[in-house]
């Protein structure tokens, strides 16, 4: 009997090789691959279970009603991409994002970097201008978490975690997932906690021992709320606390340019007069945006609030005082 | 619901690999395996196995006929009906603008929408943008990358403007661009910098400007150039924390090691391949952390303080 792989890729071939639908039981006599003497149910399963698994590899299987009973054909505009034009540049770049990130194991999706990228032929070896990078910590429970979490997400199933915050306590925590988001190379969930009934961002490097709902998959465990954004919880380190305040932080002229990459979007940016650029952000540790300062400089200096600029000014005398 | 997760990957590498079978090619067991993302083995396994695949009735003239050797695999008869790539599916959708956002591309850039118009109506691009971000700056680095990547591959010299982070220097370079690479979702590029005349390693996101100049150079056989530098050739620091202060982990500070404990605090020890590079981290724990050797990090930390001191109190002043 054929390995269900070789009677899916045949039930594939067969549908995109017809011009009109045909039904199930056209299949089943086909000579696909469905075993001889199976029962009407259990073949009833296996073709449903095969028809979702083309369907979940990008195929557009289509159905109809016909005299008689349902009918599949492969939609050719819903299955087949139309060619994507390309500047060299552009191909380079994404020959090279195929070496960087694909053969990375701390980057999340790479097996389906790998055929999305396999599907734009952009010819070429690809190992000859870029490496992941050796000596690469590995990351591999954080970025499986990252994985089977944007799987729930897409699928609405609710996620259960253990969570160890910045103050060392471990909770159980049970989660609806809504989105997910990368910053220097660490994700962080976002979804609605049930233990505290708000919605929280987590980092996965916290998280341990992360499994999904896999009762009743295909009916969702909750809805996104409509007008979510992940846009809107991505924040800045020094963003995170309970006592938001309004920064004005002054970049040097030679600088300024750094202002806009170090801002990832956040807050407003003026240029001064004389080249300098003045940032204005909202923030939320006083201490957490002092350490950004110093490990972002040189150039970059508080100018509001004073708190601020006071904080600052004070740790770096104890910095200065203790390597003295 | 659908096949067992090994099933539903095997057959969706198999369906990948059909539009790759031209008839008449014969194409490297290892080049299709970079393909699709899996080794060698497992691609001649798939293979054999579609070389048993068709169309009714499955005789000859309709199956997949493959001849497959050790390295490659001729293709006498290709498949017929699926023999074009199929449409991106959410998942690959994700992976692109992950991928795209991680080195450079904003959500928003036309290289990105035109890859997503190439998604399966089931996939929801709308969707991805408003429950997935890698998090990069309006105006971020993919156009250096791409330019950089062209480079790279066409074996032409650049003219970058680099800032150095530690030091705050800004310097015009030319480079020759051997090879570019990821880690913690920074983009560096190893390169050969005329100015220097050693291998540097640039971080993408700290070149302001990047020119292709038109002049073409010859990579060296043996380069094996590489982000992470060998950890166990450089000095080492010991750095002591405040009790209670958040270490780094290896992440942060690669190669580090925490010593047994020393009276108050922890001490750890961390390879540095410039002082300034560690002093500038050290300085950032604001007092948490002091560095007990060697001195010319202890230097660098108290220098970099005290010129934001200043620069604090000449701006105040």
């Amino acid at each position: 009997m054929p390995d269900a792989s070789e009677r899916q890729v045949n039930l594939a071939l067969y549908l995109a090789s017809r011009r009109t639908c045909v039904t199930a039981a056209e299949c089943r006599v086909a000579g696909l691959g469905y075993p001889d003497g199976q029962d009407d149910a259990a073949f009833g399963r296996m073709f449903e279970r095969d028809k979702d698994t083309l369907r979940a590899i990008g195929l557009g299987i289509e159905m109809t009603h016909t005299a008689e009973g349902e009918a599949y054909r492969i939609d050719p505009l819903a299955t087949f991409a139309r060619p994507i034009e390309l500047s060299g540049a552009e191909i380079a770049a994404i020959r090279t994002i195929a070496a960087t990130l694909a053969d990375d194991p701390g980057f999340p999706f790479r097996d389906d970097l790998v055929l999305a990228l396999g599907k734009l032929e952009t010819g070429g070896e690809r190992d000859a201008v870029a490496s992941a990078g050796e000596a690469r910590v590995s990351r591999d429970g954080e970025t499986g978490a990252a994985a089977v979490l944007a799987d729930a997400i897409r699928v609405r199933k609710t996620a259960t975690f253990t969570y160890t915050n910045a103050g060392g306590a471990t909770k159980l925590r049970q989660v609806d997932p809504y989105g997910i988001h990368v910053r220097s190379g660490r994700w962080y969930l976002t979804g609605y906690d049930h233990p505290s009934g708000e919605v929280r961002t987590f980092a996965l490097s916290r998280m341990a021992d992360v499994s999904v709902n896999t009762a009743r998959p295909r009916t969702p465990d909750f809805e996104r709320p409509e007008n979510f954004d992940i846009r809107d919880h991505e924040r800045l380190p020094f963003q995170y606390g309970s006592a938001p305040f309004v920064a004005r932080l002054r970049f040097a002229p030679a600088e300024a340019w750094r202002a806009p990459r170090l801002a990832l979007g956040h807050g407003t940016i003026e240029t001064g007069e004389d080249g300098s650029a003045l940032w204005t952000v909202e923030a939320a540790s006083l201490e957490r945006l002092a350490e950004w300062i110093v490990d972002s400089g040189p150039g970059i200096v508080p100018v509001d609030p004073p708190e601020l600029v006071a904080s600052l000014e004070a740790h770096l005398r104890k910095v200065v005082a203790i390597h003295g | 619901m659908a096949s067992r997760p090994g099933t539903a990957e095997r057959t969706r590498r198999m369906l990948a690999l059909l539009p790759h079978l031209h008839r008449g090619e014969t194409l490297s067991l290892a080049w299709l395996a970079t393909l699709v993302g899996c080794s060698t083995e497992e691609v001649a396994d798939d293979l054999m196995t579609l070389a048993l695949c068709g169309l009714p009735p499955f005789d000859p003239a309709n199956l997949i006929e493959l001849v497959i050797d050790e390295d490659t695999v001729s293709v006498i008869i290709e498949p017929h009906g699926l023999n074009r790539p199929v449409r991106f599916t959410h998942a690959e959708c994700r992976a692109l603008a992950s991928a795209l956002e991680e080195i450079g591309y904003a959500p928003e850039s036309d290289l990105l929408e035109r890859l997503l118009a190439s998604a399966s109506p089931s996939a929801a691009p709308d969707e991805l943008r408003r429950t997935l971000l890698a998090a990069t700056a309006p105006g971020g680095t993919g156009d250096i990358f791409a330019t950089l990547a062209e480079a790279a591959e066409s074996r032409e010299k650049v003219r970058i403007v680099y800032h150095t982070g530690s030091t705050g220097r800004t310097s015009a370079r030319v480079i020759h661009p051997w090879e570019l690479s990821n880690r913690h979702g920074v983009s560096y590029v190893a390169a050969f910098c005329e100015q220097a005349g050693a291998e540097r390693v640039f971080r993408l996101d700290r070149i302001r400007e990047a020119v292709a100049i038109g002049e073409h150079f010859e990579c060296p056989a043996n380069v094996a150039p590489g982000v992470v530098p060998d950890t166990s050739a450089l000095p080492v620091a010991r750095v002591r924390f405040a009790p209670g202060a958040t270490l780094p982990d290896v992440y942060d500070w690669p190669g580090m090691s925490v010593e047994a404990g020393e009276g108050e605090g922890t001490i750890v020890r961390v390879p540095y391949q410039g002082p300034h590079w560690l002093a500038r981290r050290v300085a950032a724990y604001l007092g948490e952390a002091e560095v007990l050797e060697p001195a010319e990090v202890r230097v660098a930390v108290r220098e970099i303080a005290g010129s934001l001191l200043q620069e604090i109190q000449d701006g105040h002043g």
